[in-house]
């Protein structure tokens, strides 16, 4: 642990007045952010729909800690299709997002009582207080496999943005 | 500084216990300075599996769209504090270990004659970890779905060359009381040749002076704070609850500041600059 804070170190020149010129990089708290939990709908039937809540505990669901009380605006990057990797090329099925398809929460790693927002616009979310600077926030969907859906595994990426200010 | 980084090991060390995958980055916010013209990223993984990490930079700074919300803009038309073209990031791609920690170099190589003032560009640290949940179907008519989670966190870096300088106006402050929010909104115009760094503090008095609570998720405070960084102009929407029972009838006064000081950086960085401050009235019929 030693180690790794002397590598994070970082020089700096004084402050003068209004203006100020530094000298090299300085290191504050690091910003994590970490998968719990991929997004699994498992097997689905075709022509039937699955919804999976955010509330659910197959819903993907990530932890970003940091510094206490900060705010993050998280956004993310949706698909529309998933790819059967086992099939010829081609072969997809739809999946959606709604207004509640996201939960985000400070501090407490349960989504039941978190904030609901829209995946597709995103939030901006806070961590918890310095005791415990942790946020979570969780994402489901629906996935509508068509009755002539090719069997196989589907595959889809969602991708989480945060950012600091 | 020993001290917040302890804290931050601490806590991924503890997202490790989560069998989570990602990484931790440190800092979350780079300044370089142009005689030194480098700077360095520090990417740590607390898990047990490795992380692959690619890192790319983007242009964009924090802004607000038409009802407040804070976001970040990366199609800005004037691109002249742009510094994507010219600060490059090594490498680009990298696996980082379990336990493992691994330095992102960023190298600047400025134009000549580039005026003083200061440049931006966004780091986006991506990684990727884990597999998708599923790896076979035993049965071959069977449908299954999965998506992995991918994070990408997007981090400042502000290029410094010569005297900087900053500030900020504050005008249009407005308050009201939506249910049991408070709902704030202003408008907020960076001055000087860098970005201005700090916070908004809001504090809500009676007409005897006592201060009354905000809650903000499960705390509750006597100042609502909101970390900000006006780049060019912003108008924020800032929300807080009050705690029940809510405010008895009266009038009230919100005091709307903001200070160049943050708390998550190095005092050093942050660029003084006056804090200007407002108030406005609330009535609670």
């Amino acid at each position: 642990m030693l180690a790794l804070c002397v590598g994070l170190a970082g020089r700096a020149a004084a402050q003068a007045g209004s203006s100020v010129s530094v000298d090299a990089t300085v290191v504050t708290v690091g910003m994590t952010i970490a998968t719990l939990r991929d997004l699994n709908f498992g097997t689905v039937i075709k022509g039937v729909p699955t919804t999976i809540l955010p509330t659910a505990v197959n819903a993907g669901e990530w932890q970003v800690s940091g510094s206490g009380n900060a705010f993050v605006i998280v956004s993310f990057t949706l698909p529309t299709q998933l790819t059967n990797i086992q099939a010829l090329p081609g072969s997809t099925m739809p999946i959606a997002f709604t207004a509640a398809s996201a939960i985000w929460r400070r501090a407490t790693n349960n989504p039941v009582g978190g904030a609901v927002f829209n995946p597709a616009i995103g939030v901006v979310g806070r961590l918890g207080p310095p005791a415990n600077p942790t946020m979570y926030v969780w994402v489901g969907g629906t996935v509508a496999p068509a009755v002539t859906a090719k069997p196989g595994i589907y595959k889809g990426n969602v991708i989480v943005s945060l950012v600091y200010q | 500084m020993m001290r917040t980084l302890a804290i931050a090991v601490t806590l991924a060390l503890g997202t490790a216990s989560l069998a989570a995958q990602g990484v931790m980055v440190a800092p979350h916010a780079v300044f370089i300075d142009h005689r030194v013209r480098s700077g360095s990223v520090l990417l740590y993984n607390p898990g047990t599996e490795p992380v692959e990490v690619a890192i790319s930079t983007i242009f964009g700074y924090p802004t607000t769209d038409s009802t407040g919300r804070i976001m970040l803009d990366t199609l800005m038309r004037d691109s002249t504090a742009s510094a994507l073209g010219w600060v490059q990031a090594f490498p680009r791609r990298l696996t980082v270990g379990p336990r493992e920690r691994q330095t992102v170099r960023l190298l600047a190589r400025p134009p000549a004659g580039l005026p003083d003032g200061e440049y931006w560009l966004r780091l986006v640290i991506a990684a990727q970890a884990g597999r998708v949940p599923i790896t076979g179907v035993a049965d071959t008519t069977a449908i299954q779905v999965g998506l992995t989670l991918e994070v990408r966190t997007i981090i400042g870096v502000n290029y410094r060359k010569g005297p900087v300088n900053t500030g900020v106006t504050l005008s249009q402050v407005t308050a009201q009381i939506v249910g049991d929010s408070l709902i704030t909104r202003s408008k907020l115009e960076r001055r000087g040749n860098a970005a201005f760094i700090g916070m908004i503090r809001e504090t809500l008095v009676d007409s005897t002076g006592a201060v009354h609570a905000q809650r903000v998720g499960d705390s509750v405070v006597t100042t609502f704070a909101s970390p900000i960084g006006v780049y060019v102009a912003m108008q924020p929407r800032l929300a807080s609850a009050i705690p029940q029972p809510g405010l008895p009838r009266g009038r009230y006064w919100l005091r709307y500041e903001v200070v160049a000081e943050r708390e998550d950086l190095d005092p050093t960085v942050v660029l003084k600059a006056p804090a200007v401050r407002d108030s406005v009235r609330l009535v609670v019929p």
